[in-house]
């Protein structure tokens, strides 16, 4: 044997997967390869059972949800770090997977009917929402910034496409040149970023790997003690922490939200408002408790003030507005607040719970209850013809609740739970956040957040109210809907689920 | 036979929100299975919180039999304050539905249900002893309300009904902070945080964050209408259908009023210092200058809502006084006026949607001389009236008087003040009364009169009517039906008052709360 070779060997051997690891990993491995099939499907059905592939990608998802439900080795109780450190697990990063999944799967339902009635392709559309997908299930397990740059950059990617997908609509591809632009900037700062904080603490004594996020964390730690920490170092943190908070959607990087949220087919204005969120808010959450924890003195007046701001920027910016994509996607923006807001607590208390549950639980919970909202909103703007996808004024809805109860129905829970109003599943999951608030004893962002809320009922009751007051003129001309019945049973299930979610979550507490 | 309370409260509480449930699915029910239907979800509260409240006032029952633990993770609970408001309730939930049940309106099963949903969520509201519970429930009951307002309101509905809507959720914000700050502060669990444990928690706590009782005071006060949080209620009363203003007048507005007499009044401290000071004077504004507001009015709904919000100002200074005397008197008279003006208010509302069906307006000066063509109605507006500004024999007389009395060691001016706005109630309430029923009637009217005569009030109505009337006549002759409850929880209130404020109390260490 070549001797040189015999050195590497060893050393391949401890960074060789192990059959556990990619057991592990499972349920992405999973949603990659439907993602294949999808296309697989495309190239050989017949035209005639073309319509199989959604449901295959539906089929699909569900099984995978059910196997990370289940108890197998890709759930780990307890934190376990798999391909030599590149993922790490635990029971939040499982209830992580959960949300992205029913994003995608619900994006599905929303995107069948709509990219049908717009003539364009449902395979592709389910082939990358599916890449997307993993992607993101992956981001969050990251330990490694070179895991963790590859997948959201997957993701990007996949995105970019999605939100340009209408090809023939001008507002589509402009807000998929503005997401390719807005997406590119936040690359190159967590990129930028990255490469600080490894070139800065590459050098301290003891660290191999100044990627891996453990390692980082210790460094941190240890320099943190003898306060030492380089400016370099925390220039990198900071420019990490905006190309997060790009992602997720938080001031002062919240400008392109409207315009691409507006822009984007809504399916995809739906995916990107709950599972893009998500991720950036659990990638926040992953940073700022993991390797940037010895830090959390200086990070938690930045994520508080930032916390404050994006509260108020979104619910005030939403109060200006009257198209309803507009107005829905400034307030993720406001939610997005409340997910820093959550990720502050935790920072200033470490180990503060809410009713029983965890900072990592709160924010699974609120998405949860975004999701349910979002996709039941969007359920109704999806449903309601439009001549332009990109234009739905408030106006539009006037006299829903005579033309079909259901949408109405589906819009009123929709807005209920992003509101927060009793008892919806979204009113828990605000009162989680306001709990962890007030054991932080963060009085400054608890008052932002209720203003915000106050702010909030105005724009959410002005929709319902569009949707729900009686039309006073009489003649208007006023067709009645018709509902498939797949969306039906979505709203069905989505509409029980907001409703009893809540209850569910706080039964036994 | 231990629980067999217990069920009955738990009933009372879920039956009317399954019956809506079941008519909000079931939109295109025959009209004859829903009408019985919904009756049903009005009456089986109806005969079960009279009976609760009987239950409670018996020595033999423990408090302990009317706990459950509920399917959503609230337990179901009562204490002698919410036993007679809850009653009240259920009460005021039939006469609202049965008015409800004599309209035509559109979509009439969504339209029941949802005001069935609004009854259960109010039951709710008094039948849980859990912080979070109530304020759940409290918004369970307010989201119907908007809608009910936005669809089936009458003239200015829709800013109605988003002045409402806002200003209510920032004053349930407002509020939901308080509490859960004065949940945290007891360091009593989330799960655990009933009224009893957290009262007890915060006279234990090391701190209390000083803006905890402001906002409690504040909040719940906006959703009680305290002055000068009050510009939604008149507006909104006046605009939503009758059977809403009932329900929102009568009984849902009164959980502000509990909220503040169980959190704020016996752990917050908010009688004492600059906040007491506010308090006082805000709530002697909601007397004074909304009544004065009321004498201006020249539209019967209009009147009634704006009186509906000044008679909140004797249960406020009722709440002050008990906390700055240390005294419980006027807790309890607070306590029985927040039961009496639930009904009678109630009734003013029904009786005058009553007067509009048949005159075609709320206008006073385009109404008269109604008592000639109907004596019943006119008779029962009357009695409402007489209820409302507290003549002896019906509730409100106790109530009034109570409070009035337990003021008497405060200054000359003060007893002066209030006792001004007996009269200024009852100039507005007599008038509109005179110009409704008596005189002249208006040429408008009797053409209306001549084209498409009109009868007296209804059976169904005047059934509704009497409950509530009825109600308020029982407690004005036996008040000891109220009092048995309320009296023995106002002294432990007061006494943790006392405590809290770092008053010193001659009595020995508060009595482990019985009732």
């Amino acid at each position: 044997m070549i001797p040189f070779l015999a050195d590497i060997d060893p050393l391949f051997k401890v960074l060789a997967p192990r059959p556990a690891d990619w057991l592990s990993i499972l349920p992405e491995i999973a949603v990659a390869g439907l993602s294949l099939v999808c296309l697989l499907q495309a190239m050989f059905l017949p035209k005639a059972l073309r319509s199989l592939i959604p449901i295959t990608a539906r089929v699909g998802l569900v099984l995978v949800a059910i196997m990370a439900l289940t108890n197998g080795p890709w759930v780990q109780p307890t934190d376990v770090a798999s391909f030599a450190g590149l993922l790490r697990q635990n029971l939040p990063t499982d209830g992580v997977r959960m949300v992205f999944l029913l994003s995608a799967l619900l994006t599905s339902f929303l995107a069948e009917g709509f990219l049908r009635e717009r003539d364009a392709a449902v395979a592709d559309y389910h082939h990358v929402l599916l890449v997307v997908t993993a992607a993101f299930m992956l981001l969050v397990q990251s330990n490694h910034f070179v895991t963790f740059f590859l997948s959201l950059e997957t993701a990007a990617v996949g995105l970019y496409v999605l939100v340009g997908y209408l090809r023939r609509s001008e507002a589509s591809l402009e807000a998929g040149v503005k997401y390719l632009v807005a997406g590119g900037l936040s690359s190159a700062l967590l990129l930028m970023g990255i490469v600080l904080v490894y070139g800065a603490l590459g050098a301290v004594p003891g660290v191999t790997d100044s990627l891996n996020f453990t390692q980082i964390g210790k460094a941190l730690a240890a320099q943190a003690v003898t306060h030492t920490i380089s400016p370099l170092t925390l220039t990198g943190i900071a420019l990490i922490l905006g190309g997060v908070a790009f992602k997720l959607g938080a001031f002062p990087f919240h400008t392109w939200i409207p315009d691409v949220y507006q822009g984007a087919p809504t399916p995809t204005t739906a995916f990107l408002g709950t599972a893009s969120k998500a991720a950036g808010a659990f990638t926040l959450v992953l940073l700022a408790t993991g390797p940037f924890a010895p830090i959390a003195v200086k990070l938690a007046p930045l994520l508080a003030v930032t916390a404050v701001l994006t509260l108020l920027a979104g619910n005030l910016g939403a109060l200006a507005t009257t198209d309803l994509k507009r107005t829905l996607s400034l307030s993720g923006v406001s939610h997005a607040g409340f997910i820093l807001a959550a990720v502050t607590a935790v920072l200033v208390l470490p180990g503060v719970t809410a009713f029983g549950y965890d900072v990592e639980q709160v924010i699974v919970i609120y998405f949860l209850a975004y999701v349910i909202g979002t996709f039941l909103a969007a359920q109704a703007l999806v449903s309601l013809p439009a001549v332009e996808d990109h234009r739905r004024p408030q106006l539009a809805l006037r006299g829903l609740l005579r033309r079909s109860p259901l949408l109405a129905s589906s819009l009123g829970f929709g807005i209920g739970s992003l509101a927060g109003v009793p008892p919806s599943v979204g009113f828990i999951a605000k009162l989680l956040v306001l709990t962890l608030l007030v054991s932080a004893k963060l009085w400054w962002i608890l008052g932002a957040a209720l203003i915000g809320v106050a702010i909030s009922i105005h724009y959410y009751f002005s929709i319902l109210r569009e949707a729900v007051v009686r039309p006073t003129d009489a003649d208007e001309e006023l067709a009645p809907l018709e509902i498939p019945f797949g969306t039906r049973f979505v709203i069905g299930v989505l509409t029980a689920v907001s409703i009893i979610g809540g209850l569910f979550v706080l039964i036994g507490r | 036979m231990d629980t067999f309370p217990a069920t009955l409260l738990a009933l009372a509480i879920t039956a009317p929100i399954l019956v809506g449930l079941i008519l909000l699915a079931g939109r295109d029910l025959p009209r004859s299975f829903s009408s019985g239907f919904a009756f049903g979800g009005f009456a089986i509260p109806a005969v079960l919180g009279p009976w609760l409240l009987v239950l409670w006032s018996n020595p033999s029952t423990a408090p302990q039999q009317f706990q459950s633990e509920g399917f959503w993770g609230f337990g179901f609970a009562l204490n002698g304050l919410s036993a007679p408001l809850l009653a009240m309730t259920s009460l005021v939930g039939l006469a609202a539905g049965i008015k409800a049940l004599t309209q035509e309106v559109e979509g009439r099963n969504t339209y029941l249900g949802l005001i069935l949903f609004m009854l259960g969520g109010t039951l709710g509201v008094f039948g849980t002893n859990h912080l979070v519970g109530v304020y759940f429930f409290h918004e369970f009951a307010l989201i119907p309300t908007f809608i009910l307002t936005l669809f089936w309101g009458g003239e200015g509905r829709r800013p109605a009904a988003m002045q409402m809507a806002i200003t209510l959720t920032a004053g349930a914000m407002a509020s939901l902070a308080g509490i859960l700050i004065a949940v945290d502060a007891s360091g009593v669990e989330y799960g655990a945080a009933t009224f009893e444990s957290v009262a007890l928690g915060l006279q234990n706590a090391k701190s209390i964050p000083a803006a905890t009782g402001a906002l409690v005071l504040f909040g719940l006060g906006t959703l009680a209408s305290l002055f000068p949080f009050h510009s939604w209620a008149a507006p909104g009363y006046s605009a939503a259908p009758t059977p809403v203003s009932m329900l929102h007048a009568g009984a849902l507005k009164k959980f502000g009023l509990y909220g503040i007499i169980v959190l704020g009044l016996s752990s917050l401290d908010i009688t004492g210092g600059t906040l007491g000071t506010w308090f006082l004077w805000f709530a002697l504004a909601n007397v004074v200058i909304v009544g004065l507001i009321c004498l201006t009015q020249r539209d019967l709904k209009q009147l009634l809502s704006w009186s509906s919000v000044a008679h909140m100002g004797p249960i406020f200074l009722g709440i002050w006084v008990c906390g700055v005397s240390g005294k419980a008197d006027g807790l309890d008279a607070a306590a029985f006026l927040m039961v009496a003006h639930g009904l009678s208010c109630a009734a003013l509302f029904l009786l005058a949607n009553a007067v509009r069906a048949r005159a075609g307006t709320y206008r006073l000066d385009e109404l008269g001389g109604l008592a000639a063509r109907t004596p019943i109605l006119a008779a029962l507006f009357i009695a409402a009236t007489m209820a409302s500004i507290g003549l002896p024999g019906f509730g409100n007389f106790w109530g009034e008087v109570g409070v009035f009395l337990a003021l008497r060691d405060q200054s000359l001016w003060l007893q002066a003040l209030v006792a001004s706005t007996v009269v200024i109630s009852a100039v507005y309430s007599l008038r509109a009364v005179a110009s409704t029923f008596f005189g002249p009637a208006s040429e408008a009217l009797e053409k209306r009169f001549a084209s498409a005569p009109f009868g007296d009030l209804g059976g169904a109505e005047r059934f509704a009517a009497c409950v509530l009337l009825g109600a308020s006549m029982t407690i004005g002759f036996v008040p000891s039906l109220i009092t048995k409850s309320v009296n023995p929880v106002a002294a432990d209130i007061t006494t943790t008052s006392q405590h809290n404020a770092k008053v010193p109390v001659k009595a020995a260490p508060a009595a482990p709360a019985k009732r």
